[in-house]
């Protein structure tokens, strides 16, 4: 299991869930499809992760070419953050 | 080029006193403290005088930057720009700021609007090429409320009139959902255009102290700081933190904002490395 955090702007209260890990893709697109609710804001109409969300896995920036093949460990924290963020 | 403005110096609180986080604690719609976080503590800050624009640039003015240089924007690079449709934000493909709407739109009547998906590429590239830079974010808000510290450019009273909000177009806003009713009407009209409004649109009584115009909401402004907390060890939202070091302030609010979002300390932290949308704009700066 990965942990997924949401912004709070996004949520209105809880931000923290949960994830399988694997590929940063396929973790992004299994979360959305069991939170639909948050699927629009981040995939696009071809189920592709939107461009200009940005993700960090363990606080590390994962660059838009390298999302493709980044991988998600069992325990890893996987941040969203919205192109605008905050408050 | 705009009119620019004198910023006196001074010393000053940069950032949100805590009896204002407890205000939007109490007011109807959920305003979690965690949100606002980012504004605290006040931290003192001298700032040198400055010369400011008066206005955020407009379309006109952008388009003889164009004009003169052949520039092109990282939204219309890259093929997209973001607005907000029906139900959430979406990358348009062809919408910039030309086009703010995509294709099938125009700035016809938005000619002395504030130009609109600008990327921080973009309105540094326009400052550079004026002669002028963006303004800090500490030079943002003494311009937005003086020394003294107020909530909204033209003080501490709420005033829809005062501003280009969506509260403005919907009157009074107090939950998400009512916003979303409101943009829903809006977007059947006119689709994803943005609400902006000319510039100067709301002066005198909007102004603030220096008479400097729509510092709260019409667009979003880009500023040069890099994103930061004026204390590290404050609490704030992860995704937020995220941002630290990575993204630059923007501040001021927009058209597509409740008054909350319009405040003088108000802190949005915005992606530079191309991202833009129909609500973001920005003004330049210029030391003395």
């Amino acid at each position: 299991m990965v942990k997924i955090i949401l912004p709070a702007g996004w949520t209105m209260g809880r931000t923290e869930f949960e994830g399988s890990e694997g590929l940063l893709p396929d973790v992004i697109r299994q979360f959305a499809q069991d939170n639909p609710i948050y699927g629009p804001r981040l995939l696009g109409p071809n189920s592709e992760l939107l461009t200009y969300i940005n993700v960090c896995i363990d606080d590390d920036l994962i660059m838009r070419n390298e999302r493709a093949s980044a991988t998600v460990p069992a325990g890893s924290t996987v941040v969203i953050t919205a192109p605008m963020a905050g408050g | 080029m705009g009119e620019m403005v004198r910023i006196p110096g001074a010393t000053y609180l940069l950032g949100t006193p805590e009896w204002l986080l407890d205000w939007l604690d109490d007011e109807d719609q959920p305003l979690p403290r965690q949100w606002f976080a980012d504004e605290t503590p006040q931290v003192e800050v001298t700032v040198a005088p400055f010369l400011l624009d008066r206005y955020p640039v407009t379309v006109s003015e952008f388009a003889v930057f164009v004009a003169a240089t052949g520039y092109r924007t990282d939204a219309e690079q890259c093929g997209f720009g973001m607005v907000y449709g029906e139900q959430t934000w979406e990358e348009r493909a062809g919408a910039c700021w030309h086009t703010p709407g995509g294709p099938g739109t125009n700035t016809d009547g938005y000619a002395d609007h504030p130009v609109v998906h600008m990327s921080w590429n973009d309105a540094t590239a326009y400052a550079a090429w004026a002669g002028r830079r963006l303004a800090t974010e500490a030079e943002w808000e003494l311009a937005a409320r003086g020394p003294e510290f107020r909530i909204w450019p033209w003080g501490d009273e709420w005033k829809v009139e005062a501003a280009n909000t969506a509260e403005y177009y919907a009157g009074s806003l107090s939950s998400l959902g009512a916003w979303k009713q409101w943009w829903l009407s809006m977007h059947a009209q006119y689709g994803a255009m943005p609400r902006t409004t000319p510039v100067g649109a709301f002066s005198e009584l909007g102004d603030s102290p220096y008479g400097v115009a729509d510092l709260g909401g019409n667009v979003y402004e880009w500023t040069a700081t890099v994103s930061e907390l004026y204390d590290p060890a404050t609490v704030c939202d992860p995704s937020v933190r995220m941002a630290l070091g990575r993204y630059r302030v923007m501040r001021g609010g927009s058209w597509m904002n409740f008054r909350y979002q319009t405040r003088t300390t108000e802190r949005i932290h915005g992606d530079p490395t191309g991202w833009s949308s129909f609500a973001v704009g920005f003004r330049c700066a210029k030391d003395e």
